[in-house]
């Protein structure tokens, strides 16, 4: 009955993508920026013309939220651009959105989506699938506000993203570090764990309050990761897990992630609601926040650099949270960027939105208002705007910035991030009999694929 | 809008024609009537099916993908045990909370059609979770349901715990009855209105009639009031089992994790940062419909059946 | 023997009745207070009944909106999703009414081959789950450059919507009959006059019932608004998934949970007054 009507919308969706599209002035524009003939009073007067930039971010933060609404739309319509902010429930669906136009034949100038925040997987995929407008950000203004001297080890979080080479074609926005709280209501001083081994002691002690967000959501990866790093077999921490899965035999991985896994794996019985039957993994941060306000779990970890201060301020942490260096010598610390797609309809507007995002004025107020760290780097500033984002900092409870520097690790590769995350779901939340080898060798086939 | 539409022939003038024209007239008119829903359900829904079908058995150029037809993606998924297990989460949870909801409606339908102080108060209270999104059930749900819930702060406030940990687990396990709780919660009313309408409609003679031959309830209800609800009983069980198989966000929020409902393993297939997981996404979509398809077409075939045992058509 | 058949037709409740009438009240209506509670709460932490502090308490201590602060403010996106919700659902109900109506005609008064069949496939989106067809719908609408857009949206809200509507109206013209038209016509009155001045007030009670339904359906829809709105369009059910996606509720959640509830209890009233029971049962019988 339906078969011609099914034949029809068939061709329509293959006349649809038969169309390859291209703006050709967004693609001048772009090449003409890029290679550095436009100079930055050309760009933002296209940008006033585009008049729209469709920024795409995760939407799960009330603060941030009004801070895009009510710091962000203001400065860029003085600038002659309409801020949309479009709040999605997970990055991957932007990177998803970018990808799909792509495919459907959308090119430059031809897409919806100008800007993303991300970092990590979703900056890897949009690399590696060719998706990005190009090396927009060292030739931004408020470029001087970052170190991107490669010799100066400070810059590496500016030059790699996750391992990944940024190429600059996102502009750092925040940095952040992995750190934990506990709740000194409910929690000893000297029971607070410094290492994972005094965790799981903590744990046998006390079983079920603790837990972590469940992979593949990005806080529970980085758990993960620590955990890989601080059981290192060679006890490198996380130097071999820079390298990409090209630069690493699949072997090699397992031998260097196994002891990691098989903690996790033996920490699981001591997890939130284990002795029910199954441990439960929340879902998100907001999640795993109410467990700890509720007492449920005496300590929450994530990235969340000030995020005592801000849950004190909005009533989402418990009165006595304190912050503490776990685990000791890799904490992860990494930057979450900005970036443009090729196909992004408004080119123009998005740089002079990337562009104000790095200046001192958006991350003191973002700092003051959200909570979120300071994208940019502070030596690279002048007195003035180090003052001004010192100022406006929330502060840290219970612990010192020096301790945290101390104690600092850098991310796993975008690559192995995959590699380790499926291995995750395999052996510990599907409770896989095959040994770590094989499950890290079916990753490594499944993604070369 | 469409009935005053200029192409109509005036009556008169179609039936100076002879029969011939004037059926062939009316069956255009007819079609021209129809047109319009067939062209949304066949473009869209159809469309939509068949494109769903057509990827899940490998047709997908946009990804670079085309081995139609590749029964590959169907083979993997059944093939392994946690589509399997997966399938039967699915089904019991949609099955028990219908079953739930159906007696619940039903008893609910019975007492509404009484007389009683408070019933308007009522005959808008029942429809109130009719009215509102599953999404604020879920809502209600982890306040009232969770370990650091509400009811588990009365049985602190009341001495049995003094541990969140110590509450029953509700949300968040295969038992699944939070799920089951928001499921109820929302498609209790929708089971009464469907009931409550036939009885408002069939009066109470046949009741009477029959306790006046010394029928007692139990009888009146099984062989009087039963069979005359049945047809809504029927279709509005089916409707609410079928939303239960296809839902997605209560078994997201609420679920017990791995392994997940179909629906929500679908939607983790397409969340995958491996893109060509999205085609056995679509297998296990289309196995949803599938299965969903089955049981619903076998219920109603059961119905059909009995309704013709029963001596009507 | 007697007695049995007149408890058995008492047109009175039992005790039980009584009791479950109660349970449900309490079912329907009990989680409503801590939510209502939780909406103002500054700190809610286990195992207190009550907060420990009230939102009222640190509204001049916070500099960013907090509770119903943020929830009436434009940042929460609560005004903009409840217009959303609601032009989606009366343009939805609109187009609705036009598809459905000339179908419910023909397929209540006339007879043709496949007729069965193509009922049901009518009934059919309300049998296949919309997760397997929100994501094929958005591979097409991507390629049609519908997703993310409004026409996207109301379209795809047409599926779940027609097949209540066309059975409800077409249980409407079945227990109309064809007579009165029949006979205007005899008196001498046009195809349009007899439309507007005899089918359609006979027709309205079912039509208002059919369009309230239709509406409350479209309202509700979370997953295919979900899958292609892309984030771009907010209506009340996807705002509120953003908000609690992770299993957990604060006091601004609490309130936004509150205000999604709000056009249902409007919806609830109208129907109430203007429609009655029957009119809705028509759709599911058989």
């Amino acid at each position: 009955m339906n078969r011609s009507a099914a034949f029809a919308s068939l061709i329509a969706l293959a006349a649809a993508s038969a169309v390859q599209a291209e703006d050709a002035d967004s693609a001048a524009f772009r090449d003409a920026f890029l290679s550095g003939e436009a100079d930055w009073a050309a760009v933002e007067a296209r940008a006033q013309e585009e008049g729209t930039v469709n920024l795409y971010y995760w939407g799960g933060s009330d603060l941030l939220n009004v801070w895009m609404d009510r710091v962000v739309a203001p400065a860029l319509s003085e600038k002659g651009v309409a801020l949309n902010p479009v709040r999605i429930t997970g990055t991957k669906d932007a990177v998803d959105l970018v990808l799909a136009e792509k495919n459907a034949g959308k090119g430059v100038g031809e897409g919806s989506v100008d800007m993303i925040w991300l970092n990590g997987e979703n900056f890897a995929t949009l690399k590696r699938q060719d998706a990005l407008l190009g090396s927009f950000a060292p030739l931004l203004p408020n470029a001087a506000n970052l170190e991107w001297n490669p010799d100066d080890e400070r810059s590496l979080l500016n030059l790699r993203d996750f391992g990944v080479e940024t190429g600059g074609a996102e502009v750092p926005w925040s940095g952040e570090q992995y750190v934990c709280a506990y709740n000194a209501d409910r929690v000893a001083a000297e029971d607070v764990p410094a290492t994972f081994a005094d965790l799981r002691a903590y744990l046998e002690a006390n079983p079920g309050k603790f837990t972590y967000v469940k992979p593949p959501h990005y806080l529970g990866n980085t758990f993960v990761q620590q955990a890989i790093y601080a059981h290192n077999p060679d006890g490198t921490g996380a130097e071999p897990f820079q390298q990409s899965v090209d630069q690493i035999e699949a072997g090699e991985l397992a031998r260097l992630i196994a002891p990691g896994l098989d903690y996790l794996r033996e920490l699981e019985p001591l997890l939130l609601d284990a002795a029910g039957g199954t441990p439960r993994y929340p879902e998100d941060n907001a999640a795993l926040d109410g467990l700890f306000l509720n007492g449920e779990v005496d300590f929450n970890c994530k990235f969340g650099l000030y995020a005592v201060a801000t849950g004190l301020s909005t009533g989402t942490y418990p009165e006595a949270a304190q912050q503490f260096v776990f685990p000791e010598g890799t904490m992860i610390k990494n930057k979450n960027y900005l970036a443009i797609p090729a196909n992004a309809p408004n080119p123009a507007a998005a740089l002079v939105l990337a562009d104000w995002m790095t200046s001192v004025e958006a991350q003191a107020s973002k700092l003051q208002m959200t909570g979120m760290p300071s994208g940019i780097d502070s030596w690279m500033l002048d007195a003035a705007g180090a003052q001004a984002i010192a100022d406006a900092s929330p502060g840290l409870v219970g612990v010192t910035q020096d301790a945290l520097d101390a104690n600092a690790a850098p991310d796993t590769n975008a690559t192995l991030v995959d590699v380790i995350e499926a291995t995750w779901l395999e052996y510990i939340e599907r409770d896989s009999t095959d040994p770590i080898e094989a499950i890290v060798a079916r990753a490594y086939k499944n993604l070369s694929k | 809008m469409s009935a005053s539409s200029p192409a109509v022939p005036d009556p008169a003038d179609a039936a100076l024609r002879g029969p011939s024209a004037r059926e062939r007239r009316a069956r255009v008119w007819q079609m021209v009537q129809l047109a319009p829903i067939m062209a949304v359900l066949v473009l869209l829904f159809g469309g939509a099916l068949v494109l769903a079908v057509l990827q899940s058995l490998g047709f997908a150029p946009w990804f670079g993908v085309n081995t139609f037809p590749d029964f590959g993606y169907f083979g993997a998924l059944w093939g392994s045990s946690t589509f399997w297990v997966s399938l039967g989460l699915t089904l019991y949870y949609a099955t028990v909370s219908t079953a739930i909801a159906l007696v619940f409606g039903v008893l609910l339908a019975l007492a509404l059609v009484k007389i009683f102080p408070g019933k308007t108060f009522y005959k808008y209270l029942y429809k109130l979770p009719l009215m509102i999104p599953y999404t604020v059930g879920i809502a209600l749900a982890v306040l009232m349901l969770s370990n650091g819930g509400m009811l588990s702060r009365l049985a602190a406030f009341a001495g049995l715990i003094d541990d969140p940990a110590q509450f029953p687990q509700i949300l968040k396990t295969h038992y699944g009855w939070g799920i089951i709780a928001v499921y109820v919660w929302k498609q209790t009313p929708f089971i009464t209105l469907a009931v409550y309408a036939v009885l408002l409609g069939i009066g109470r003679e046949t009741e009477e009639a029959a306790a006046i031959l010394g029928a007692n309830r139990r009888t009146i209800f099984f062989r009087v009031t039963l069979p005359q609800i049945l047809p809504g009983v029927v279709s509005s069980t089916l409707i609410c089992f079928a939303f239960n198989v296809g839902a997605f966000e209560a078994p997201f929020i609420l679920g017990g994790g791995f392994p997940d409902t179909l629906p929500v393993v679908a939607w983790r297939y397409f969340n995958d940062a491996d893109y060509t997981l999205q085609l056995q996404g679509m297998a296990t979509v289309v196995s949803i419909g599938l299965v969903a398809g089955v049981i619903l077409f076998g219920y109603l075939a059961a119905y059909r059946r009995f309704e013709r045992r029963m001596g009507r058509n | 023997m007697a007695t049995k058949s007149d408890t058995s037709l008492s047109s009175r409740l039992s005790p039980f009745q009584r009791f479950y009438l109660i349970v449900i009240a309490g079912f329907i209506l009990g989680p409503f207070i801590p939510l209502l509670i939780q909406s103002f709460a500054f700190r809610w932490a286990w195992p207190d009944l009550l907060p420990g502090t009230w939102w009222l308490e640190q509204r001049g201590k916070s500099m960013m909106p907090l509770a119903w602060d943020y929830v009436l403010s434009p940042y929460s996106r609560v005004w903009e999703a409840t217009v959303n919700t609601v032009a989606i659902g009366l343009i939805v109900t609109v187009i609705c009414l036009a598809i459905c109506l000339p179908a419910a005609r023909v397929l209540a008064r006339e007879k043709f081959r496949g007729k069965s069949a193509f009922e049901f496939f009518l009934s059919l989106p309300l049998i296949v789950p919309e997760a397997a067809i929100g994501i094929a719908l958005l591979m097409m609408f991507i390629r049609l450059g519908l997703a993310g857009s409004y026409v996207g949206i109301i379209v795809a809200h047409l599926i779940p919507t027609i097949p209540y509507m066309v059975r409800m109206l077409t249980a409407v013209y079945q227990g109309l009959g064809r007579d009165f038209e029949e006979q205007a016509m005899i008196l001498g009155a046009s195809r349009w006059q007899v439309l507007r001045l005899v089918t359609l007030p006979m027709l309205l009670p079912g039509v208002v019932a059919g369009a309230l339904f239709t509406f409350l359906v479209s309202t509700n829809i979370f997953l295919l608004t979900f899958f292609l709105g892309q984030g771009q369009i907010v209506t009340l059910p996807t705002l509120l998934f953003s908000k609690i996606a992770g299993g957990t509720l604060d006091a601004s959640a609490a309130g936004i949970t509150l205000i999604v509830t709000l056009p249902g209890i409007i919806l609830l009233i109208i129907s109430e007054r203007f429609i009655k029971e029957e009119a809705f049962g028509k759709g599911f019988g058989n």
